[in-house]
């Protein structure tokens, strides 16, 4: 007799994860032009963007950038007076491109090495959501070997086979409370695999403007045996045994884009996407424990997102023969219902705004900037299922730079 | 020569982009609205003076709800917040428990005895001069703050470290809290006048005026006179409803059903937990009879008597009138509750007052809510809410209820009060 269940210590619904991060920084020049640019053949980061298209390019490339991202989030509780904000941290997404076929040939290889998701965000140990979330650090790094083929003048196709290696290290406070007050706190940490692909067809019209349609498929990544730590005291250590593991599916949503391209002088071009992001997919977050105790069960949480969608619009003037102007616009349609926005992915419809420029000082060599700002508006929300109450405000600041060699 | 202009631009964009921060624009901490919070004073009984974990020491003391409101009325035009804090030397005031192993789920609940604020063999505590702005006195009824004997203000230990030597027993706390030039009050008051009785099972020793049952009309008139005296000045302020008694974890841990499997891991064929009745009846309990939490501890049940008969598991030894609130009992206390809140709410409402429904909300946690990411329950030690008492609040349910109080003065006179971070209370506190 006398037994308490600790069933109801963790009644919060453990973990969320792996939200709205859909990170739009995959080539430089494209990154000045908002994130449009698919019916382009700019240059080697086609092969994320349209694979159709990369058969198309003149030249054989590599390229390596990197875009400094800096996610600075707030959060203010609804009736406190108190604004939290994110630390800096600076998030490292990159991209690795190499094109290359035999000169005047029908086709060409690809292989893309970039990051299309993740987040970093980090709330610090003891802000007011500190029991949804601490911090989150997620990065995919899609791997994608590509084939590029004319199948006309003016029409190419092109696939890449994705692999991702996904990391995630998520951590939060538990509250229980040790001696000294101090709360416990989970850490969650595993590497996954997943396995997509990324297609698209290019079509260059009589008038010289170009289309594209690009399909990239989800990428169901599956976490096995990532650690579970919890570090409580120790009279509940038996509710959380030591060396624990968990399993877990990360759903990354497939993207389907239409392009336009227009050419408005000889050294001027309009680009235009409208990207349909397929996040239904990710209905729920479950989280399963290799060891289940009454304090620690297996969750299933409840994520229902509905489809997201972005609209850019971006401009490439060739100022001079060295020297390339870009800018852009855009629109994104947040993924995440009411209810259901999170520390980890505080989104919202956001604004994009971007601004680049290239510099050729040779014939082999490139070196692109760009500066990607999103406006991601304010959202004031109650959490289903935390119970997380209040608002947050966005603002993604990523400087870029990458170099390329050509020949 | 252009990589290093561009570098240069990328760090200047860095630069920028630290110093651009998100704002996030709300009223909040604002305006005192039609309030005045220059100088808040606080009436009220154990849970208004930080009392926790069956004693009052000094870390409850500093996280009870009233001192934390003050601090965010500071925020808005409101005064220092003064309080009768045990010494630093005195920590732990009267002692109170604490939870000291955890085996299984089985509690062990340890008194603490170091840095008592016990002053004499009389178990006196140590005094406090000064002014004070939180009044809660642990024990408080309303039907005793009118105690014509003086008497109570010597009785109760609380009362009587707040008083000079020479008011000692010649006072009482309706007279206590007049005279304070306030001008803003909080009263949440009442709850032993339902509870004291329940806390003994229902039962009311007559020699004992802590454990008996206030009159709903006596009630209804003696809280008219707080309002009066509270509002004599025109004064605005809160109240605080009553809590339902009979769902807080000291009536809802040791449940018949526990009991009756504890019987049966030793001796299968045991079929029901007997029980006595207000009435004097015999009868097999059921789940809506509560067994008080002290009775696990107390190790009698199942021992058998003098004709060795076990405790509780038959009808000629049953379990006492005492340890339990017969289904009878729970109806008799819940109306009394509602007719005391009723009270309560149409006397505020006729004064124009704030009313903080902690009723309305104590039942919500009952059945559990999340706040900020927190789990809040009504379960005993991992609820999170009340304390290893079993009655009184941890500092996260203190900080929970301030802002029921908090919302409360907000949307009646049009404050902008901050709410409080209840994150940054504890629950209860575990062994390492």
């Amino acid at each position: 007799m006398k037994k308490f269940l600790l069933s109801a210590l963790l009644s919060a619904p453990l973990w969320v994860l792996g939200q709205g991060f859909q990170v739009n920084l995959q080539g430089q020049k494209q990154i000045g032009m908002a994130g449009a640019g698919s019916a382009l053949a700019l240059d080697e980061a086609s092969v994320f963007y349209n694979p159709g298209a990369v058969t198309f390019l003149e030249k054989n490339s590599v390229s390596a950038g990197v875009n400094p991202l800096l996610f600075k989030s707030a959060f203010k509780q609804t009736g406190s007076n108190v604004t939290e904000d994110v630390k800096n941290k600076i998030a490292p997404p990159f991209e690795f491109y190499a094109v290359w076929g035999p000169k005047s040939n029908k086709w060409k290889l690809g292989l893309g090495v970039y990051t299309p998701f993740g987040g970093l965000v980090d709330w610090g140990d003891n802000w007011s959501g500190k029991y949804a979330l601490t911090s989150l650090n997620l990065k995919a790094i899609y791997f994608q070997p590509t084939l590029s083929i004319k199948i006309t003048d003016r029409i190419g196709i092109g696939a890449g086979f994705v692999y991702n290696h996904g990391d995630v290290n998520l951590q939060r406070a538990i509250p229980v409370n040790f001696p000294d007050g101090r709360s416990g706190k989970a850490t969650l940490d595993g590497t996954g695999t997943g396995y997509g692909w990324n297609a698209g067809l290019y079509i260059k019209t009589l008038s010289n403007i170009s289309f594209a349609l690009v399909h990239k498929s989800k990428v169901i990544t599956k976490l096995d045996g990532g650690s579970a730590e919890f570090e409580v005291p120790k009279s509940l250590e038996g509710s959380f045994p030591a060396g624990n593991t968990f399993n877990a599916e990360l759903p990354l949503p497939a993207t389907t884009s239409l392009g336009i391209g227009i050419p408005l002088s000889k050294s001027t071009v309009l680009a235009f996407d409208a990207s349909w992001v397929q996040w239904h997919i990710y209905q729920d977050l479950s989280f399963d424990y290799a060891t289940n105790t009454p304090a620690l069960v297996d969750t299933k949480s409840a994520r229902n997102y509905r489809d997201g969608s972005s609209f850019k619009l971006g401009i490439n003037h060739q100022a001079s023969e060295k020297l390339a102007l870009r800018a852009g616009i855009g629109y994104a349609f947040s993924p995440v219902q009411d209810g259901y926005v999170t520390p980890e992915a505080p989104d919202a419809d956001r604004y994009i705004l971007s601004a680049g420029l290239g510099y050729t000082p040779t014939r082999h060599f490139e070196v692109n900037a760009s500066f990607f700002f999103e406006d991601v508006k304010s959202r004031k929300q109650k959490n289903i299922e935390t119970g997380l109450d209040g608002t947050f405000k966005t603002l993604v600041y990523a400087p870029g730079i990458s170099l390329t060699y050509k020949w | 020569m252009k990589r290093y202009i561009l570098n240069s631009f990328v760090a200047a964009i860095i630069l920028f982009a630290a110093a651009c921060r998100p704002e996030i624009e709300t009223p909040a901490g604002t305006t005192a609205g039609q309030a005045n919070f220059s100088k808040y004073i606080a009436v009220g009984n154990s849970l208004t003076s930080g009392y926790a974990d069956g004693g009052l020491y000094l870390e409850g003391q500093k996280v009870a709800y009233p001192n934390l409101i003050a601090a965010k009325m500071a925020m808005v035009g409101g005064g220092a917040f003064t309080s009768p804090f045990f010494s630093e030397e005195h920590s732990n005031g009267s002692g109170y428990i604490s939870l000291t192993a955890l085996v299984n789920g089985t509690p062990t609940l340890t008194p603490v005895v170091d840095k008592l604020a016990i002053r004499d063999a009389a178990k006196h505590l140590d005094k406090y001069n000064g002014e004070i702005q939180n009044l809660g006195i642990p024990g408080m009824r309303v039907d005793l703050a009118f105690d014509p004997t003086l008497t109570f203000s010597a009785a109760n230990p609380y009362f009587e470290r707040l008083l000079p030597d020479a008011q000692v027993g010649k006072t009482n706390y309706f007279q206590f809290i007049q005279g304070r030039n306030h001008t803003f009050f909080s009263l949440w008051l009442g709850n032993n006048d339902v509870l004291g009785y329940a806390l003994n099972g229902a039962v009311t020793v007559s020699t004992d005026p802590t454990t008996a049952l206030t009159d709903k009309v006596t009630f209804s008139s003696l809280y008219a006179n707080f309002l009066n005296v509270l509002t004599a000045a025109g004064q605005k302020g809160i109240v605080g409803t009553i809590p339902d008694v009979t769902a807080i974890p000291y009536f809802n841990t040791v449940t018949v059903a526990a009991l009756l499997n504890a019987a049966k891991a030793i001796n299968p064929a045991a079929a029901a937990i007997y029980i006595q009745t207000g009435t004097g009846a015999v009868r097999p309990a059921t789940a809506e009879d509560l067994i008080r939490l002290p009775f696990q501890s107390e190790g009698i049940f199942g021992k058998p008597n003098g004709s060795g008969i076990p405790y509780g598991l038959h009808p000629l030894n049953p379990i006492e009138n005492k340890w339990v609130l017969d289904k009878d009992e729970v109806i008799k206390l819940k109306d009394y509750v509602n007719s005391y809140n009723s009270s309560i709410k149409s006397l505020a409402t006729s004064k124009g007052l704030a009313i903080a429904d902690t009723y309305a909300y104590f039942n919500q946690v009952k059945t559990g809510i999340n706040v900020q990411g927190v789990g809040i329950n009504a379960s005993f030690i991992t609820g999170g809410a009340f304390s290893l008492d079993g009655v009184h609040l941890t500092p996260r349910g203190n900080a929970v209820i301030a802002n029921v109080f908090i919302d409360a003065i907000n949307a009646k006179y049009g404050s902008t009060v901050p709410n409080i971070d209840i994150t940054q209370y504890r629950g209860v506190k575990f062994p390492n």
